[in-house]
């Protein structure tokens, strides 16, 4: 273990524990939330808690899409929805909230963002093409935005307008433990199989002939690649709505803080991603309590200026 | 390497292509090559640009199929996996550079997951020294000069130790003393077979076989003193060469004397 994954660990204990300190009833503590989360206490451990796990898993998850889906397409602008994921996963939503207001809109807003994927990668034709990819990606976001506009202009109920709104900028609820289970087991499993083959990561950077004359399977790593950054995306958006930038600033910061490897760049990136969404949740519970904003807010008034600089810097 | 086995590996072509078409799409842009290089034989491809010599180079690195022909690496065809990396190792003509260090994009070139080991390490730094790129080695490679990152993906194609070394435009980017060295270490060259795609004569002219390609075939191949003749030169290049030959036995050195007749007119000239 390295002194950033150290200090980064210990940034997302301190993002926990601010997470579980703080709510709209106010503020305790540490160490007296540490001992109500101990003692089973209600607000503590069965509202905070299960919420601050729910948005490291969220972070953790959509940092990882991010730095991976980057390295794919070889773009430093790209994030976990730019293959038109977000507009996927919005229609799902509306859809949902639509003809099954009971049920949580996640799991179809998960079903549209793979669908979308896969509708994606057929547009984008068989030998695998970065800019048909995105182009596709992007021409299909637009699309699907615009379908999810007409669904909430046509909608029979307003209240539609404002569940779906809450949700769209990331509205996360408090989830119960159980629910967690999925997001968490797929994250670890895409740890898992992504941090060993780093080094076929990095040589995927330098450009596919390199790549596969150092020996990487291309077509292949960018398939499975691909499927780990769509299943860990659609797994964020159904606990955690569209929660946005934060696949596009942690592993940029990541990079900025352990270099490009991506065996140190991956494991920070998750840290990072997590500790982002913890303290954009807490204040997205806390600025304006009793009201809640949803975290996407927090987390885009924070990323937007990051990518306006990344936009200036990046190489036309 | 056992004696025996790199006796093995000398008797080996590198590679071997025999009636060998390569193209686009379906089309072929040279067709009918023979070509068989030998374990620490130098071949220079010259040509004209778009004469074929990048889309052959990456037919022989095994990056594209060839459209016709047989092609084989040392008997057989290519290992999967980082096994690859000691069969061929191959530099391209214009590379973008990435934000890793020169240390960690030379280590790439192993092949291997993982960090690597202590053997590895120390293999890394002997191509780093080898490459005089010690002092560099812990600069991002998104801040060297044109000439210090082509030696950067050099020694990232040398440090697996490759049978067969496929090099586009080598000393494209280097100042005349880098390009000096290099042709000093090329004459070195004993354990490994090079083919370079180059337009720099007094390089070609270092190297113990030459392949003129133009007009969709391999117009000339050879020995250098009887490839790299003006007649030979000129249906090919375009232009009309003078060599002027070392009485003391150095290499030669090459004067574009003037534009071919006939290349003027297809230009309008």
């Amino acid at each position: 273990m390295n002194r950033w994954t150290i200090t980064l660990s210990i940034l997302c204990l301190v993002a926990a524990s601010v997470g579980l300190s703080a709510g709209p009833a106010g503020w305790m503590a540490p160490w007296h939330a540490a001992q109500r989360l101990a003692d089973g206490d209600v607000i503590v451990a069965g509202l905070r808690a299960p919420r601050v796990a729910l948005a490291a898993l969220v972070g953790a998850s959509l940092g990882l899409a991010g730095a991976v889906m980057q390295t794919l397409l070889r773009n430093d602008l790209a994030e976990p929805y730019v293959l038109g994921l977000s507009g996927g996963a919005s229609v799902g939503a509306v859809l949902s909230l639509l003809f099954l207001p009971a049920a949580p809109p996640g799991l179809f807003a998960a079903v549209g963002a793979g669908a979308t994927a896969l509708l994606v990668r057929g547009l984008s034709g068989a030998p695998y093409d970065r800019t048909r990819l995105l182009l596709a990606g992007v021409t299909l976001s637009s699309l699907l935005t615009s379908l999810t506009g007409l669904l909430l202009i046509l909608a029979p109920e307003a209240r539609l307008l404002r569940s779906t709104s809450f949700w769209l900028f990331g509205g996360m609820g408090t989830p119960h433990w159980p629910l967690l289970s999925v997001p968490a087991v797929l994250l670890l499993v895409s740890f898992a199989w992504l941090v060993p083959r780093s080094e076929r990561l990095d040589r995927l950077t330098m450009g596919d002939d390199v790549a596969t004359s150092l020996g990487v399977d291309v077509p292949a790593t960018q398939r499975y690649v691909l499927v780990w950054a769509v299943v860990l995306t659609a797994s964020a958006v159904a606990v955690g709505g569209l929660v946005g930038f934060v696949g596009l600033i942690a592993p940029h910061a990541a990079r900025r803080l352990v270099g490009a490897p991506h065996r140190g760049m991956l494991p920070a990136t998750v840290l990072l991603g997590a500790a982002l969404v913890m303290g954009a949740d807490t204040l997205a519970r806390t600025a304006f309590a009793p009201r809640e904003l949803p975290v996407g807010l927090v987390t885009a008034g924070l990323g937007g200026p990051f990518f306006l600089h990344l936009l200036r810097r990046a190489p036309t | 390497m056992s004696a025996v086995a790199a006796e093995q590996l000398i008797a080996e072509d590198a590679v071997r292509a025999a009636g060998l078409a390569v193209g686009w799409n379906g089309r072929a842009v040279l067709a009918d090559l023979d070509l068989t290089v030998r374990w620490g034989e130098r071949v220079a491809l010259l040509g004209a640009n778009g004469s074929g010599k990048t889309t052959l180079l990456r037919v022989l690195a095994g990056l594209a199929p060839p459209l016709r022909g047989e092609l084989s690496w040392r008997g057989t065809g290519l290992p999967k996996g980082g096994a690859r990396c000691r069969v061929v190792g191959y530099v391209l003509q214009a590379e973008p550079p990435v934000p890793f260090t020169v240390r960690q994009l030379v280590a790439l070139g192993l092949g291997t997951d993982g960090p690597p080991s202590a053997p590895q390490a120390a293999q890394v730094s002997r191509v780093l020294a080898d490459e005089g790129l010690t002092a560099l080695a812990d600069r991002s490679c998104s801040t060297l000069s044109g000439g210090e990152w082509q030696r950067t993906v050099i020694a990232r194609a040398l440090v697996a130790e490759p049978a067969l070394l496929l090099l586009d435009e080598p000393t494209s980017h280097l100042d005349p003393a880098r390009r000096a060295v290099f042709h000093e270490r090329l004459l070195k060259v004993r354990n490994q077979a090079v083919v370079l795609a180059t337009h720099d004569l007094e390089l070609a002219a270092l190297c113990d076989r030459v392949m003129i390609l133009g007009g969709g075939r391999a117009m000339a191949v050879g020995d250098p003193a009887a490839v790299l003749t003006a007649e030979a030169l000129e249906p090919s290049l375009g232009v009309r060469v003078r060599r002027l030959d070392d009485p003391e036995g150095g290499p030669s050195l090459f004067r574009i004397a003037g534009l071919s007749p006939g290349f003027a007119a297809r230009r309008g000239g």
